[in-house]
């Protein structure tokens, strides 16, 4: 595991079933299958969340994602932990995360 | 307490954020202008710098400008309004967090307190274990920790009774009072009794009489049991093979094939015939004229009798209550001595034993001749 220089910023929308405003956090955790997410929203466990993130020069378009864990960190952040359910996107993250990390 | 550079262009802004800040316990350096805020922070000693993006000031550049200044230092913006993609642009352009209005001291709390103390992004491609488990995970640990424990105390208790099990010495009165050897047949024991001229056949489980062979013409003193016939020895020194079926059919007999013979045995090859009187133990080819192969003095005070166990010989000693092992290469001696406590109080004398495989069994008389034969289930080697 290798750890990037800052925290990865993330954009969160949300269906619009949801009928939810879009927010942002950052990653601090990041992986094929899912990642561990700090934000100041309130993200609750079974919510299914869109993520855009930027990775090693590559984008990532509203990787669909569904909170499998959510609670408030010491400093009263939610700590988000998420699931990638698209397997074409899980797939794109992997080989984006092998080519970053055989390049550094 | 830290330094917080703040960076507004509005007065009103800076004052609401010094405020906060200073409710927070954070000492605050305030500027409206960029070349301000840097100046200030090169003479004091800022931890992180929070900028206004809004009200005429573009974050986006600012926040560039003081990351390329002081690279270590974290940025926080504000937002006057509230905008995603905005704040998302703002962390790429190197803000460590982004406010979103209106400003709360919880909001800012938690902001500055992660931008102190901030590392990178963990990146791996591969998934993973959660961090934090569920609740049915927790209970399933539990649930396998006393299901194992369980387990172990199963294990242990089996061993326990195991070990009570092999050490445990069974021993039952049997209808008789005269036996003279004992034998095993695969499943069942066969005490010979000299009185009655009979065979008596044995449950192992709990010494039952399952059968009884009485035999008129001779009176026996030793048998043994091979793969395709019985071999039975009598008292007057004849040995006898027999048929394995209901009546002991005798097929053969050789009549001075045993002369003092106490015990018989059969290691699959040949014939060993324990002579009691002699304390010799000789060694027969099972041919036509059972030809004695080789004869040797026997160790021990009162050989009794002779069973062979898969792998060694071994003999019985009425005179100093030992199971002895022979050494085949040269039978006078013996590599393996077991005591039979069981007989330590002199009430009972050995006559004959057996191996079913797992255990010795010995037959045994009263020495005062009042009284049942008691035969004895010894306790496993391994338990002694």
């Amino acid at each position: 595991m290798r750890r990037a220089p800052g925290l990865i910023p993330a954009l969160l929308s949300f269906p619009p079933e949801a009928a939810r405003q879009d927010s942002w956090g950052r990653l601090l955790t990041l992986t094929s299958g899912g990642a561990e997410l700090s934000t100041a929203t309130r993200l609750l466990k079974g919510e299914i969340v869109l993520l855009s993130f930027g990775l090693g020069g590559g984008e990532f378009e509203a990787v669909r994602a569904r909170v499998e864990h959510a609670e408030d960190d010491a400093d009263g952040r939610r700590l988000a932990e998420l699931k990638f359910l698209d397997e074409v996107q899980r797939r794109a993250l992997a080989r984006s995360l092998t080519d970053l990390l055989s390049r550094s | 307490m830290s330094e917080i550079g703040l960076l507004a262009a509005e007065t009103g802004d800076r004052e609401e954020l010094s405020l906060l800040l200073g409710e927070l316990g954070h000492r605050v350096d305030g500027a409206a202008r960029l070349d301000q805020a840097v100046e200030s922070a090169r003479e004091g000693r800022s931890r992180a710098f929070l900028v206004v993006d809004g009200g005429g000031a573009d974050a986006e550049v600012l926040t560039r400008e003081l990351v390329r200044a002081y690279p270590l230092m974290p940025v926080l913006v504000a937002l006057k309004t509230r905008d995603a993609t905005r704040a998302v642009a703002l962390m790429r352009a190197g803000a460590f967090e982004v406010v979103a209005p209106p400003w709360t001291r919880e909001d800012l709390k938690a902001c500055v307190s992660k931008s102190l103390r901030f590392t990178g992004t963990a990146l791996t491609p591969v998934r993973l274990a959660p961090r934090r488990r569920s609740a049915a995970w927790y209970a399933l640990a539990v649930g396998a920790f006393f299901a194992v424990s369980l387990g172990a105390a199963s294990l242990r208790r089996a061993e326990r009774l195991r070990r009570a099990e092999a050490a445990r010495v069974d021993r039952w009165d049997l209808p008789v009072s005269h036996p003279a050897g004992l034998a095993f047949d695969g499943s069942d024991l066969w005490v010979v009794d000299w009185f009655s001229q009979s065979l008596y056949q044995h449950s192992r489980a709990d010494a039952r009489v399952l059968g009884l062979r009485h035999l008129p013409a001779e009176t026996p003193v030793a048998a043994t049991f091979a793969a395709d016939a019985v071999w039975t020895a009598t008292a007057d020194g004849a040995v006898v093979r027999r048929m394995k079926d209901a009546r002991l059919t005798p097929l053969e007999r050789f009549p001075n094939g045993a002369p003092g013979a106490a015990g018989i045995a059969f290691d699959g090859l040949y014939l060993w015939i324990l002579d009691a009187h002699a304390k010799v133990l000789r060694k027969h080819l099972p041919d036509a004229a059972l030809t004695v192969l080789s004869s040797h003095r026997v160790a021990g005070l009162k050989p009794v009798a002779l069973v062979w166990d898969g792998g060694a010989l071994w003999t019985l000693d009425a005179g100093d209550r030992l199971l002895r092992r022979l050494d085949l290469e040269r039978p006078e001696q013996f590599v393996a001595a077991i005591s039979l406590p069981e007989y330590g109080d002199g009430t009972y004398a050995p006559t004959g034993l057996a191996w079913d495989g797992d255990r010795f069994w010995t037959v045994a008389e009263r020495r005062d001749g009042k009284g049942p034969a008691r035969l004895f289930r010894h306790r496993r080697e391994d338990s002694r």
